[in-house]
């Protein structure tokens, strides 16, 4: 019954940790799985990715725990130049390099985004996702510097040995492992791993004083967990640093009198150095975090005596908005601080609603009355072109009555002609001024030749005109139109024509 | 009061409505008049408050914003949406978060201004890392069911999703592919409200934002506080 008990346990409740514990792996074979295969068909598919991720975080390590500077892309490049070279012997060019550095980093970087996971969470009940990313980013100088994540780091110290809470230690223990076997040179790498975990220690150090230095309460937190997973394994690390040096000064002592560790002898004293170096990194990472919990308590303090001050404390606000885990409440806070909205627009939404409107909600079906054929049905186009033809007609008759009743006048008499018959309106007709225009284009008319063949709209007419005439009374009509510019007639207000006069050049009832 | 101090009251009040300055630099016979005469005083306050309109003096000049609910002359988040730039209701609440971090480089409470004198981008980008941290923290593993429309965790998605600068754009660029270009929208929207002033990438306070933090949330801290209270 125990051991089901156990089994069910194991099962159940240590299922997340255990997932947390592989997400810093995944990275490493998200990014494997068909790396190059799909970049430019293939082409570089002799590129590995894994050890490509391997050595850039080895490379990060170097330059962010060991020289505790950023990275800037350009170092990155340079980094990835040689690796090209010496390892993969792949004759790129500048373009090339450029792009596959491109390329590489992106994946890296997983454009800025973490590399995402579910999996199932059987205490809760339902599905989780993991977050992790293994390089992120800040400006430095006004530029952009990159850094490993912690997970990262753990990551790639984790390839070879194992990780606990407390790192120092464990590679400690298997420092004095290494220096019993007589494996110098191997304790040398150690303490370059322990020195790199002190590193992680100090920047995870500045970070709980940011947070503090932002938010008093979740710096507090995040203080605790700090001295929890980080401090309080100081003691344990230091009784092992003597230890490992007391181990070293006996393996130094022997050199004296045993032969065999002769040969290791320049090992030993730069792993004496190494060591020694690495305890006074270790101490400073503890007057550090001594000078950590003073600040700590002075923020916290001081953040106390503010809360007693009649004022409106933002942070201690927006805490408690953080805790309701209400984002929009916000708005409260920043609303009052915007100038006054004068400028008022229609709501572009409301357009949308309105072309969605629909009037009726039934549609009233037409009737179609089958085998019924409009008849006669005129459109507007055609009852315009029949009053125009109409118009036209009707002046046109007038001029060829006045040529044939005066032979020889202007339009002013023409217009005095027309106002006795039409009124004045006549005056203020479009169709009069169209049909003038439409005359005007030639100065010569012959009614004869015309209704052969006529050549422009106002012939037309004009044999509509002289066709149309039972009494056949306008055949053999010619006449001469000619405008004089230099005589205008004003209409009305900034409206004038120029004159014209009508002249019967011959008149074949009359010869 | 006479028609002249009600012509001078108006004057004021409309001056300040369309958005001109009042203070001893400019339009200086407004700003004399409603300091010296106590009548044309009385009705410029009288108008702001009837049309709930915050009325605040501050380093010789006077300052207005919309009153809680003020239907007229307030925003709707719609219309903020369109006047920053951004078209989703989590990014409107990220750039609320942003210029939250924004006053908080400036002023930690109401009364203890930090005499920090300008800041940048950078500044504001480290500020919202750490703010979020913690929230970070807690995403780091998550559960997709439990991000709630609004809450703080979903800000936090949006701005981690985010990378730091987008492809092919420079720092000064605003945008809302990338953190930066985000601050660099709320930057954008807080100067054109006249609360910030931009010099070669560094933002400065105004007068008007000093003015506001100052006397506004002082005035209603119990009003903000009973809002908080009346919705948890």
């Amino acid at each position: 019954m125990a051991e089901e008990y156990i089994l069910i346990r194991d099962i159940i409740h240590d299922h997340n940790e255990r997932m947390l514990n592989i997400k810093k792996y995944y990275p490493y074979f998200r990014l494997t799985e068909n790396a190059f295969t799909q970049f430019q068909g293939g082409k570089y598919v002799n590129l590995d990715m894994g050890y490509i991720l391997m050595a850039v975080l080895r490379f990060f390590i170097e330059k962010n725990n060991f020289e505790e500077s950023d990275v800037y892309y350009e170092e990155y490049e340079n980094f990835l130049h040689q690796v090209y070279r010496r390892d993969f012997e792949i004759p790129l060019d500048d373009e090339e390099e450029k792009e596959i550095n491109s390329y590489i980093f992106d994946k890296l970087t997983n454009g800025g985004r973490p590399f995402t996971y579910e999996y199932f969470d059987p205490v809760d009940k339902c599905k989780k996702t993991i977050r992790m990313k293994l390089i992120d980013s800040r400006i430095r100088e006004d530029r952009l510097a990159y850094f490993l994540t912690s997970e990262a780091i753990e990551f790639y110290l984790d390839t070879k040995e194992i990780k606990d809470e407390s790192s120092i230690s464990i590679a400690q223990v298997l420092l004095s492992k290494m220096i019993t076997t007589k494996n110098y040179k191997g304790g040398i790498d150690v303490i370059k791993r322990i020195n790199s975990e002190v590193s992680r220690l100090k920047i995870k150090k500045n970070e709980v004083l940011n947070i503090l230095s932002e938010d008093v309460f979740a710096g507090e937190a995040a203080y605790e967990e700090f001295v929890n997973t980080g401090i309080r394994w100081f003691e344990d690390e230091q009784k092992l640093f003597a230890k490992n040096m007391e181990l070293i000064e006996n393996a130094l002592k022997r050199v004296e009198n045993d032969d065999t560790y002769i040969s290791t002898i320049d090992d030993i004293y730069l792993l004496e150095t190494e060591l020694k170096r690495s305890i006074i990194k270790h101490s400073e990472l503890l007057n550090a975090c001594t000078d950590l919990q003073v600040k700590a308590d002075e923020i916290i303090n001081k953040a106390k005596f503010n809360r007693l001050r009649p004022s409106f404390d933002f942070t201690y606000v927006l805490k408690k908005l953080m805790e309701n885990d209400r984002a929009d409440m916000t708005e409260i806070i920043i609303k009052p601080l915007l100038k006054l909205n004068i400028k008022k627009s229609f709501y572009l939404n409301d357009i949308d609603k309105m072309l969605s409107l629909k009037e009726d909600k039934k549609e009233a079906a037409e009737k179609v009355r089958e085998g019924v054929e409009e008849k006669d049905y005129v459109y507007e186009d055609e009852v315009e072109d029949r009053r125009i033809q109409n118009n036209y007609n009707l002046i046109i008759k007038d001029i060829l009555n006045l040529l044939l009743e005066k032979e020889e006048f202007s339009l002013s008499v023409l217009n005095e002609y027309l106002v006795k018959k039409y009124t004045e309106n006549i005056l203020k007709n479009g169709d009069y001024y169209s049909l003038l225009v439409h005359m005007c284009q030639k100065n010569f008319y012959d009614t004869d030749s015309i209704v052969e063949k006529p050549d422009t709209f106002f012939e037309e007419y004009l044999k509509e005109v002289v066709m149309g005439e039972e009494e056949d009374i306008y055949s053999g009509i010619a006449f001469e139109v000619m405008c004089d510019e230099e005589n205008r007639q004003c209409i009305s207000e900034n409206v004038e024509i120029s004159d014209i006069y009508f002249k019967v050049s011959i008149r074949d009832e009359l010869q | 009061m006479t028609d002249k101090e009600l012509d001078k009251a108006l004057d004021i009040v409309s001056a300040l409505i369309t958005g001109e300055e009042v203070s001893k630099e400019v339009n200086i016979s407004l700003y004399e008049e409603y300091e010296s005469n106590g009548e044309v005083y009385d009705v410029v306050v009288k108008i702001f408050k009837k049309m709930n309109i915050n009325l605040y003096e501050y380093n010789y000049g006077l300052y207005i914003s919309a009153g809680e609910n003020n239907k007229v002359f307030g925003y709707t988040n719609e219309e903020l949406k369109k006047e920053i730039g951004v078209k989703l209701n989590r990014e409107l609440y990220l750039c609320y978060f942003i210029i939250y971090n924004i006053i908080t480089k400036f002023y930690r409470d109401s009364k203890s201004y930090t005499f920090v004198e300008y800041v940048k981008i950078e500044d504001i980008i480290t500020g919202i890392d750490n703010s979020l941290k913690t929230v970070l923290n807690d995403i780091k593993v998550l559960n997709m069911d439990e991000v709630e429309i609004n809450s703080f965790k979903e800000i936090a998605l949006t701005w981690e999703d985010m990378p730091i600068i987008g492809q092919s754009e420079g720092m000064s660029r605003a945008s809302r592919g990338s953190k930066s270009g985000f601050v660099k929208l709320v930057f954008n929207f807080l100067v054109n409200q006249e609360l910030l002033l931009e010099s070669e990438g560094r933002y400065y306070v105004k007068d008007r934002f000093k003015a506001l933090i100052e006397n506004y949330f002082d005035d209603y801290k119990g009003r903000i506080y009973e809002i908080m209270k009346g919705e948890n």
